[in-house]
């Protein structure tokens, strides 16, 4: 009963979301209005109560739902059961439409004497986006369709996933990806009006970027999270095209970001606005399609389906040529102001804009060149992590250099001598730090030293700004500043770390960077659904005492047939010592690697600073829209 | 002018969709990767055949008429599932196939042979998978087919099914031309 | 204690025919040559495991990652260079086995473009200063320094 509620619920989101396409369409009616709230409730109502559903479904383990018998079981635990409904192509589907509903919602919320036509016509493109994915979910990938004769008990699930942090990562990183729809939408809407200068779209859509773009940041970091601590090689980023496809969206999105607060301020950097937002959406939408049409395979992809796909690259068609058409002709309606200067604000944003546009591009090439040599020979070739360090980094540290200069940067030219005055504390410090990590790290590579060396100079320029001209926002300060954390993480865990891999026997000792490690027993385990091998392993530091005691495991999962290897992982501030148990036995001893990896826990810290500074934004830009829609 | 420069990222965003649409169109798996051995003569190798104590001289083996290189272990499923079909292309279309007996325990595989059936003209062993690696094998079961002139033509990864039977003999038949 | 040290056979024995017995690169395929050994990791790193997903024979636990792996120590040993030992796994499995992607006509679009996008880029912030040349000038000298620069 409860899954036809939730398809029918579907259907019925599918009618008001035309509905509300009809109306908008027609614009300034009182009519409109008034559908259009019947219309949007009524999307975000039956988008919930589907999505509940499902959730329903699962939890009671309703495995007469096709969706339901695939990806779950009976001992599943509950937070899992939850995270199975948006883990698997349909379900996730429904948290799509379900993001979509909410951020369509709070563009209604904005309606006011003034914005009526702009509204309207941006409800009118959400609709229109909307219809796009209900349609899809709808015709190729309902997940309420019913099996029967219902089975015993469903398929359960590769425990690998069974992860907090796995859990969260795909709401967070759908309100990201979808949150770039409202940005589209307001795009087209003021590329379509007439007299747009009298309405405040750039204050509109910032809140609406923001809020997209601080999500996919942390939902991205939650995904690095889960890598490196369940993967068991402590890796966080490979490059793999669907880590790509969120990758790409948050460049621009950062670009999105600074040029909005640049209209803002100097209304300038207009057309540049339009076009990122249509890009950021456009390329969220792409990256969906990668992750379901079958089109390549990645620990990431849904089940392989040529048909999604190809329904969604004609989407993707239609989206892109009809966004890209309109701003070739109508985006010369937006003149800006002034010319740019360099030394300003706004010049160092406009590079900014640039660059993070390039590593973009770069990244997207690495990503579907495969695919285009696949296309036109019959070869295959890998584009790994060796081609982005080449091409990626190189132009990721211009871009945090003048990063770091921004905060000594107003809004109008400064003098080259001034600034030099001004950053020169900044460089004294910058120098003096990155000598003491040398000294603690002993370690001179030469990449090493630029990621502390920008991560230094970005932290020191606004700690010594703190009290002087120009003004500037706390979210800016606390967004950067966790950039910085996360170069300075970034930085450490690559360069300065230190790997052990040796065949341990019981009482055997080992040494890494200054800590004794003492392999002292090794016993079976039982879970609540695997049996493990588990080793402990003691680790004293150089003053012999000891810290810790770390446990590796080998699992075993009888359900699905799997095994996996968890790490145990010991963090602090400095570091973190990783270990991860092989084979092995009682008489050659054990195959034990050990890794030191230092400041890594800074990325994640650094990750959820740049979080919070975003949730400051948000609230600050909430703030300036309730001002407006008075 | 300005205007002209935005067609080229506009041609270049459709271009990349057609290429997308051209590739969901076609059949196509996109985890297997296709041989680059193929149209180049087969690799030069010796090694221990399993059944009798002769060694097994490559250049000697090919060269003279279609053959086929199957690629199999006895800890391997899907081989044994392919096996019948093995069986149907030695016996009934009176195929030469040379079985490789992959990483795998001698002993086993003679057994397995012994269960199975035999449709291999003379099996050889790769104990440590080096002749896999010669011929670019990364997943069993792998088969190859060689044509009259020793040159590779095909290759089939995974077993041979109900399905892909009669594709793959259409192969062999091709591979002569 | 012998009931605990079967149990802890049996479930290896598990664990092991699923992982399929290795845990990437053990400390008994190490080379004593320290130099050696370094330089056949840093070839190990460039190359993909093909039954995996985007890792590198040096981080995966598949067989095939473990017999390349000791091949590739047997052709350091026997002094062959990087691009010999590249050319051997790429004339058997294709460029595809190379996480770095080659230098060929084919990948010459790889490899340009994003130095074009660069200087595209470059070329438009030209566009939208025309005014201040000079300063442009510096900052444009300054840009491309650093980018030459790495």
């Amino acid at each position: 009963m409860i899954p036809n509620l939730g398809n029918f619920s579907l259907w019925l989101a599918f009618c008001f979301a035309v509905l509300q396409f009809v109306v908008s369409y027609q614009k300034n009616n009182k009519s409109t209005l008034y559908f259009n709230r019947i219309a949007v409730n009524g999307l975000l109502l039956c988008a919930f109560l589907s999505f509940l559903s499902l959730i329903y479904s699962y939890l009671v383990s309703d495995f007469s739902v096709v969706n339901v018998f695939q990806n779950s079981h009976t001992t599943k635990p509950l937070l899992y059961k939850i995270a199975a409904v948006w883990g698997n192509h349909e379900g996730s589907m429904l948290l799509w439409i379900l993001v979509l509903a909410i951020f369509n919602y709070f563009i209604f919320k904005l309606y006011n004497k003034t914005n009526s036509i702009f509204i309207s016509k941006t409800l009118e493109t959400q609709a229109f986006v909307t219809i796009g994915f209900l349609l899809f979910t709808l015709l190729t990938s309902n997940p309420f369709e019913r099996i029967i004769p219902v089975p015993t008990n469903g398929l359960g699930f590769n425990p690998i996933l069974q992860d907090p942090a796995l859990a969260i990562h795909p709401p967070l990183l759908y309100i990201g990806y979808v949150g770039f729809s409202a940005a589209f939408s307001f795009s087209i809407s003021a590329m379509s009006i007439e007299s747009i200068e009298k309405v405040p779209w750039y204050n509109y859509m910032k809140p609406f970027v923001l809020a997209a773009w601080t999500f996919l940041t942390i939902g991205i970091a939650f995904g690095s999270i889960w890598a490196y601590y369940e993967l068991g090689w402590g890796g966080w980023w490979f490059w793999d095209p669907v880590e790509n496809a969120s990758f790409m969206p948050w460049l621009l999105g950062t670009a999105l970001v600074h040029s909005l607060v640049t209209v803002e301020k100097k209304m300038m950097l207009q057309k540049w606005v339009l076009l990122l937002a249509i890009l950021a959406f456009l390329l969220s939408v792409v990256g969906t399609f990668l992750v379901r049409s079958g089109i390549l395979t990645s620990v990431h992809t849904f089940a392989l389906d040529p048909a999604r796909g190809i329904y969604i690259l004609v989407f993707i068609g239609i989206l892109g040529a009809y966004s890209l058409i309109l701003f070739a002709l109508n985006s010369k309606k937006f003149i800006d102001k002034n010319y740019v200067s360099f030394l300003s604000r706004e010049g160092s944003i406009l590079v900014n804009n640039i660059l993070m546009v390039v590593v973009c591009f770069t990244v997207f090439l690495g990503t579907i060149y495969p695919l285009i040599i696949e296309a036109f020979s019959n070869n295959k070739i890998s584009v790994g992590e060796p081609y982005y360090n080449s091409t990626v980094v190189p132009i990721v540290i211009p871009a945090i250099l003048i990063m770091g200069v921004v905060p000594l940067l107003s809004w109008k030219k400064i003098g080259v001598k001034k600034i030099f005055r001004k950053t020169l504390p900044s460089i004294v410090l910058t120098i003096i730090v990155t000598t003491i990590f040398l000294w603690i790290y002993q370690s001179y590579n030469p990449l090493g030293l630029i990621g502390i060396i920008l991560a230094c100079w970005v932290i020191s320029n606004i700690v010594f700004t703190q009290n002087n001209i120009p003004k500037f926002s706390k979210s800016m300060v606390i967004a950067h500043i966790g950039i910085s954390l996360l170069i300075l993480g970034v930085t450490g865990s690559s360069v300065w770390q230190k790997e052990k891999i040796i065949r341990m026997k019981l009482n055997d000792e080992t040494i890494i960077h200054n800590y004794n490690i003492i392999f002292k027993e090794i016993k079976e385990v039982v879970g609540k659904n695997y049996i493990a091998i588990q080793g402990n392993f003691w680790i004293y530091n150089n003053k012999k005492s000891i810290i810790t005691k770390l446990n590796p495991e080998n699992r075993f999962y009888p359900v699905t047939n799997n095994s996996t290897t968890e790490a145990s992982i010991h963090t602090n501030l400095l570091r973190d010592l990783y270990i991860v148990l092989g084979d092995g036995n009682e008489k050659d001893g054990w195959v034990v690697r050990v890794y030191y990896n230092p400041l890594v826990v800074w990325i994640w810290i650094g990750a959820f600073v740049i979080f919070l500074g975003g949730l400051f934004s948000i609230n600050t830009n909430i703030k300036i829209l309730k001002r407006l829609s008075l | 002018m300005r205007k002209k420069i935005l067609i080229f990222p506009f041609i270049a965003f459709f271009f990349v969709l057609l290429v997308f649409f051209y590739l969901l169109v076609i059949e196509r798996d996109p985890s297997e990767l296709p041989s680059v051995l193929i149209d180049k003569k087969v690799p030069t190798f010796e090694t221990d055949s399993l059944l009798n104590k002769e060694t097994f001289i490559s250049k000697n083996e090919f060269g003279s008429e279609i053959t086929l290189v199957n690629f199999f272990a006895t800890w391997c499923g899907p081989c044994r599932d392919e096996h019948v079909y093995l069986k149907r292309l030695s016996n009934e279309k009176g195929l030469k196939i040379i079985g490789v007996n992959y990483k795998d325990n001698p002993n086993k595989a003679v057994e397995w042979l012994e269960e199975l059936g035999n449709p291999y003209s003379d099996v050889i062993v790769d104990s440590k998978g080096l002749i896999g690696i010669d011929w670019g094998v990364y997943g069993i079961p792998e088969t190859y087919i060689v044509n009259s002139k020793g040159t590779i033509k095909y290759r089939l990864v995974g077993p041979i099914t109900k399905k892909k039977y009669n594709a793959f003999y259409s192969k062999i038949k091709e591979s002569e031309d | 204690m012998t009931k605990t040290l079967l149990t802890i056979v049996i479930i290896s024995i598990m664990i092991q025919l699923f992982l399929n017995n290795s845990y990437a690169v053990e400390p008994e395929e190490f080379l004593q040559n320290p130099k050696q050994e370094m330089r056949a990791r840093d070839i190990s790193k460039n190359i993909r495991c093909l039954v995996c997903q985007n890792q590198s024979i040096d981080d995966s636990a598949a067989p095939l990652a473990k017999d390349l792996r000791i091949l590739i120590r047997i052709k350091v040993q026997e002094n062959d260079t990087d691009e010999e030992i590249y050319k051997f796994l790429t004339d058997r499995y294709g460029d595809f086995i190379l996480l770095k992607p080659p230098f060929k006509i084919s990948t010459f679009l790889l490899w340009s473009l994003p130095f074009v996008f660069f200087i595209i880029g470059i070329f438009i912030l030209f566009l939208h200063n025309k005014k201040s040349k000079k300063t442009f000038g510096k900052f444009n000298v300054l840009l491309i320094f650093l980018f030459f620069s790495i």
